[in-house]
């Protein structure tokens, strides 16, 4: 019905939520006259440079080959960590509602795994694997807690009026799965890839730092070792700007599915 | 179970002695039921009186196969509910009606097909949709519909199949008085044209009296039957019947019935 909205009622609702969001951006304006303040008058030190620079830095051709090659190395690696752990996370929650009990072990095989901090695992990592593979790795590993705890307590969530009435109906567990409780549990799974999304970035950033060849991680590093501030800074900026524009993209999706579903 | 040859005797649910206690979290238990009899014969309709929390959901709930009697038995057709619903020949309508939010009404309707796996029958839906009024919101989403038109819904899958024992706990109950009779005139020309072994639970006694073969008058804590009436009047029945000096009668001595003991 959606599709169905006049124009006057769209444009109510845009204003309504440009009213909705501007404290947001007010309280992002402020962010920026805040870091560009500090920067410009030195109160935090050389290290932080004023918000002018660093955009400063972004903007300029001569860095546009470096800065692209490490976004596009670090996103890479952050979308292939994050349909890997999203995969992976999916198959497990699955696996353990098919056979339940299996679920006890993998949910202690799981948070075992989540409570172990990546920076403990990556010291194996390096061992194991190609160190251009840890970035992917530390990922995927974070994601598919996140994507097994939301999809579980999602396929969990089925209202037992609901499981009644797919009993009195004589339905197969199969039917009850693929009728009830994979719908009830698509919008914890959404809210979930959602939240995954700046895990993701962590675990991809952090990956990157135990000496990938390339990517913003890298750039950080070799930022603040060689006292690149603005180089460093840069490299932060991007990775939050874009983990931010996706974590918002998931956040529409996010809401459809809470629409369509709930 | 012994072939009767008369069929019109033949007995579709049976409870015998049955009692439900419920254990509770701090270890007690609650007894629901204490011992109940009923036997209800294949295309019988039998009205359920009692005040609130006697027990007349669990005694749906046992007929359903929902639950189990922790004493005595429960059989439909000399077997297990279960078997009945596993069957698709049970149709049920909930206290809370149990609507798939995420599903149109019609789908809703259409549910029982799928969960049977039979080819989904769009002109029965239309007409069973048309039956309760719900005409034109086929396509509305239950969230969209008001409580009374949910439980409207909610009859018409409970007869998509054309079930042959059909269970209604109060279906009724968040409809105006008006469109309640309507429903009420409606449902009977179903039972008048085939035979659909009924069980409907009610707060109205007008309504027990108007649809039903025999009420059954409960008591609670622990739930018991008090009294077993078989209703006198000729089918099918006009709303002209209910305002006979009989009928009148009728309803004061349930009412009183129903009143507590003092
Ligand atoms: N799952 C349960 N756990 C514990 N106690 C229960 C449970 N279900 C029902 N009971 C108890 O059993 C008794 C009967 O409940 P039931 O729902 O059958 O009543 P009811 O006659 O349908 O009431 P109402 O008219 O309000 O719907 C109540 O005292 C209730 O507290
Ligand atoms: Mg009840």
């Amino acid at each position: 019905m959606a599709g169905l909205t006049s124009l006057p009622t769209r444009l109510r609702r845009l204003k309504r939520s440009c009213a909705q969001r501007a404290p947001a951006l007010i309280g992002i304006g402020l962010f920026c006259l805040a870091w560009q303040l500090i920067g410009s008058y030195r109160l935090a030190g050389l290290t932080w440079p004023p918000l002018s620079v660093v955009i400063g830095y972004l903007v300029d051709p001569d860095h546009h080959r470096l800065l692209t090659r490490a976004a596009s190395t670090t996103l890479r690696a952050v979308a292939l960590g994050y349909l890997i752990g999203a995969g992976i996370g999916l198959f497990l929650a699955l696996a353990v509602r098919l056979f339940r009990p299996a679920r006890a072990g993998i949910d202690t095989f799981v948070a075992l795994i989540h409570v172990t901090p990546a920076i403990a695992l990556a010291p194996v990592f390096m061992i194991l694997m190609h160190r251009d593979a840890i970035p992917v790795a530390i990922c995927a590993l974070a994601v598919t807690y996140l994507i097994y705890v939301a999809a579980t307590s999602g396929l969990d969530g089925a209202k037992r009026h609901h499981i009644d009435l797919f009993a009195v109906m004589g339905a197969r567990p199969w039917q009850r799965f693929w009728l009830l409780e994979r719908p009830t549990a698509l919008p914890a799974i959404a809210s979930g890839l959602k939240l995954a999304i700046p895990v993701a970035f962590m675990g991809t950033i952090v990956g990157e730092w135990f000496g990938a060849a390339r990517g913003l991680g890298l750039l950080m590093v070799s930022g603040m070792q060689n006292f690149q501030i603005p180089m460093l800074w840069a490299a932060v900026l991007l990775t939050t700007l874009t983990s931010l524009v996706l974590y918002a993209l998931m956040g529409l999706v996010e809401r459809a599915v809470e629409r369509r579903f709930a | 179970m012994p072939d009767i040859p008369q069929t019109e005797c033949r007995e579709a649910i049976a409870l015998r002695a049955a009692g439900k206690a419920f254990a509770l979290d701090d270890g007690g238990s609650v007894v629901a039921l204490d011992g109940i009899d009923i036997s209800i014969r294949e295309g019988e309709f039998v009205a359920i009186l009692g005040p609130s929390g006697c027990g007349k959901s669990t005694v749906l709930r046992l007929v359903a196969g929902l639950e189990t009697a922790t004493s005595g038995t429960v059989h439909i057709e000399g077997r297990a509910p279960a078997e009945l619903a596993a069957h698709h020949r049970l149709g049920v309508a909930f206290q809370d009606h149990a609507l798939l939010p995420w599903l149109s009404v019609s789908d809703n309707v259409a549910l029982p097909f799928r969960v049977a796996r039979k080819p989904v029958a769009r002109d029965t839906i239309a007409r069973l949709i048309a039956l309760v009024g719900l005409s034109g919101f086929e396509n509305a989403r239950p969230s969209q519909l008001s409580g009374g038109m949910r439980q409207r819904a909610s009859i018409a899958r409970a007869l998509a199949l054309d079930p042959d024992v059909l269970l209604l706990d109060e279906p009724f109950g968040a409809l105006d008085a008006v469109t309640r009779r309507h429903m009420n005139i409606e449902l009977q020309r179903i039972w008048s044209a085939r035979t659909l072994t009924t069980v409907l639970v009610t707060h109205s006694v007008e309504e027990a009296l108007f649809l039903a073969d025999r009420i059954i008058v409960m008591t609670g804590r622990p739930g018991r039957v008090l009294r077993d009436v078989a209703v006198p009047f000729a089918r099918p029945r006009t709303p002209e019947a209910l305002r006979t000096a009989q009928f009148h009668a009728m309803v004061d001595d349930l009412t009183r019935a129903l009143e507590p003991q003092g």
